[in-house]
């Protein structure tokens, strides 16, 4: 190093550097202190911010620049970490001002040791307005954004057990109803009254699917899930023949073609795979074009099990495609029934199942297709 | 007696929920604890003086250090006499009778406190930096106005001024700081930060001066110059307050003396166990 003018000068293989400027003209405050924080120097850059000149802020505590909030964060936290760790880095406090007013600020600290001792403590502070408005912004938009969570998951708890108790509710009057069809059937009824009970007993087909869903979707939402009863034993064919007859019976006046190849067992939930087949048709018959036939293939090979329901009809857009499986999604036409459900049910059968179910639309056919895998 | 008991089967792991250390050996034990703030480790320069004579034991308060957070509970900590149960319950379970009672900052208030419960734990109390009241009142002098501890709280509830948060250790990578390679970086003094904010509103809205007076145990107060938490005012109150008991003034300014003079520190215990 060398003396010039009385300034520190080093010369280094990359020039000159006037290190008394960089101390005080540094864009930050810096501030040497003693081992117990007391000011042997400050920057002007610091005085300037203080208000205060260098001379003044020599002997004062390091905390003397601070609130009473930051003395006391200061003295519990601050100094014990720095006789600890050594350094202490991005400490949020405020500057007091000569003139009262106060500034956010940022501070990193470093002791420097001779032998064990504390020699000096070096402070770097930068002013951080700006930061602290945009913490504060993001604080407050936090809080805001967990209280609405808060209140709107209170109202849809309530809402889903409304649901679940009205599913109940329901269940019985239909059951009455419902056997109350098969004692009518069973009584001498002339071609208008069994074409009556006909109809009455599609309109319960559908009415119990509805609750169905309205009652598992309450059911998952309130943490129950959709529990499985598999039973590799019983065969999966006639229970999905009895769904296709039923949905036959609703609409009398649509093609369905149903072909199946279900030659071995298959270990699954035949009532839930036939609530599945009975959604998946139920929506192809509502939303398919009305003048072309409906198809099921339902088959299982060695590994997996597939059904697959298309219909024809205007293509499926592909932003729809994406949110078919959510809950109560009806997309563009609300006018169609249906709470939207019904996919949302059978996506979650098939998640139940560790299969999948897909869609598939162009303007040749939409096709909604479950797979499955199965053991060998 | 059943009392005892009910305690000691109340929390099956006091220990491992405060993170207590025991170290040395000696017929006495000297228990430490540590103050608004910090933890355990800020006794690691004078605890270990102790362990030839004592047996030590060191611990965290529920949210400090490497206590059991998941135990943290408002309603419990809102008020000292939690803090000093829980005190307690370690003390039992570790056996301790005629013991010595090293507590920093609010710390000496919870074992005071503790010591009036259970008589029989410690014989000694050693108050560092101490303060039964942080707010002025009259003419006590606790050496804030009410306005500047509700303005700290405020503060708290919306700065995360600097605590670490989640109190995870990081491993720090320092080749210019060998002594401190092995060890990890924000172990110390860690406090939650959810915590922090409602331990500093127990602590400075205390006020334990009804808990003063007469005391079995000998009692220890070491006074720090320049010390803005507990003023040199408070250490003389305490002094007056509690018949028998020593002051003894120190150097060290500030208000960690265990962490700025450890031997002067450590000396002035010692003079006195």
């Amino acid at each position: 190093m060398s003396e010039t003018a009385g300034r520190s000068v080093a010369s280094t293989s990359l020039g000159p550097i006037d290190f008394e400027d960089v101390f005080e003209a540094a864009p930050c405050g810096y501030v040497l202190a003693d081992k117990d924080g007391r000011v042997s120097r400050a920057n002007q850059t610091l005085a300037g911010w203080t208000g205060k000149t260098a001379l003044e802020l020599v002997g004062k505590r390091f905390s003397d620049l601070l609130p009473v909030t930051g003395k006391i964060f200061y003295e519990t936290h601050f100094a014990p970490t720095l006789h600890m760790e050594g350094s202490f880095s991005e400490v949020a406090l405020e500057l007091v001002r000569a003139d009262g007013t106060r500034s956010p600020i940022l501070v990193n600290a470093a002791v420097v040791r001779h032998g064990g001792d504390i020699a000096q403590i070096r402070y770097t502070i930068f002013l951080a307005e700006e930061r602290r408005l945009y913490e504060r912004g993001l604080l407050d938009a936090r809080n805001k954004a967990q209280e609405t969570i808060v209140s709107e998951r209170a109202e849809s708890e309530l809402r889903e057990q409304f649901i679940a108790v009205l599913g109940h509710d329901l269940r019985n009057p239909l059951a009455s109803i419902s056997s109350g069809i098969h004692m009518l059937d069973k009584e001498t009824l002339s071609e208008r009254g069994k074409k009556v009970i006909g109809l009455m007993g599609g309109s319960v087909v559908r009415a119990a699917a509805l609750i169905d869903n309205v009652l598992d979707f309450a059911r998952g939402r309130l943490g129950g899930g959709i529990t499985l009863d598999r039973d590799a034993a019983e065969p999966l064919e006639p229970v999905l023949r009895q769904v296709v007859a039923e949905l036959r019976s609703i609409a009398p006046g649509r093609t369905i073609t149903a072909n199946y190849k279900l030659d071995r067992p298959i270990s699954c939930d035949r009532v839930r795979i036939g609530q599945l087949l009975s959604n998946l048709l139920g929506n192809a018959l509502t939303h398919g074009a009305q003048d072309e036939p409906v198809n099921i293939d339902a088959s299982a090979s060695h590994d997996e099990l597939i059904i697959a329901v298309s219909n024809g009809g205007q293509p499926i857009p592909s932003q729809t495609l994406e949110r078919l499986f959510q809950p109560f999604f009806r997309g563009e036409d609300r006018v169609k029934h249906g709470l939207g459900l019904g996919l949302h049910i059978a996506s979650e059968i098939a998640k139940a199942h560790g299969g999948t179910l897909v869609a598939r639309s162009d303007t040749t056919a939409t096709t909604f297709i479950f797979a499955m895998p199965l053991a060998e | 007696m059943i009392e005892t008991a009910a305690l000691g089967t109340d929390r099956p792991d006091i220990a491992k929920l405060l993170n207590a250390r025991t170290a040395g050996s000696g017929h006495r034990t000297m228990m430490f604890a540590h103050g608004f703030g910090c933890d355990q480790n800020m006794w690691r320069y004078v605890a270990p003086a102790f362990e030839a004579d004592f047996r030590t034991v060191l611990f965290d308060y529920v949210g400090a250090g490497g206590s059991d957070l998941s135990a943290y509970n408002a309603d419990k900590y809102a008020s000292l006499d939690g803090y000093a149960d829980d005190l307690i319950a370690l003390a039992k379970a570790l056996d301790v009778t005629d013991g010595v009672f090293v507590g920093h900052s609010v710390s000496a208030m919870i074992g005071l406190i503790a010591a009036r419960q259970a008589p029989e734990l410690f014989s000694t109390l050693v108050l560092v930096a101490p303060s039964p009241c942080y707010i002025d009142d009259g003419a006590y002098k606790g050496g804030f106005s009410r306005d500047q501890i509700l303005e700290l709280l405020e503060f708290l509830d919306s700065n995360h001024m600097g605590w670490s948060e989640a109190m995870a250790p990081v491993i720090m990578g320092n080749a210019d700081r060998p002594e401190l390679s092995e060890e990890l970086t924000g172990s110390f003094c860690r406090t939650d930060p959810e915590v922090a904010k409602r331990f500093a509103r127990t602590t400075f809205l205390s006020d334990s001066r009804a808990d003063l007076g007469p005391v079995d145990a000998r009692v220890l107060i070491l006074q720090c110059r320049d010390d803005v938490i507990a003023p040199a005012s408070v250490g003389e109150y305490l002094q007056r307050a509690m018949p028998g008991s020593e002051l003894v003034q120190l150097e060290a300014t500030g208000h960690c003396p265990n962490l700025s003079a450890p031997e002067e520190t450590t000396a002035a215990i010692k003079a006195f166990v």
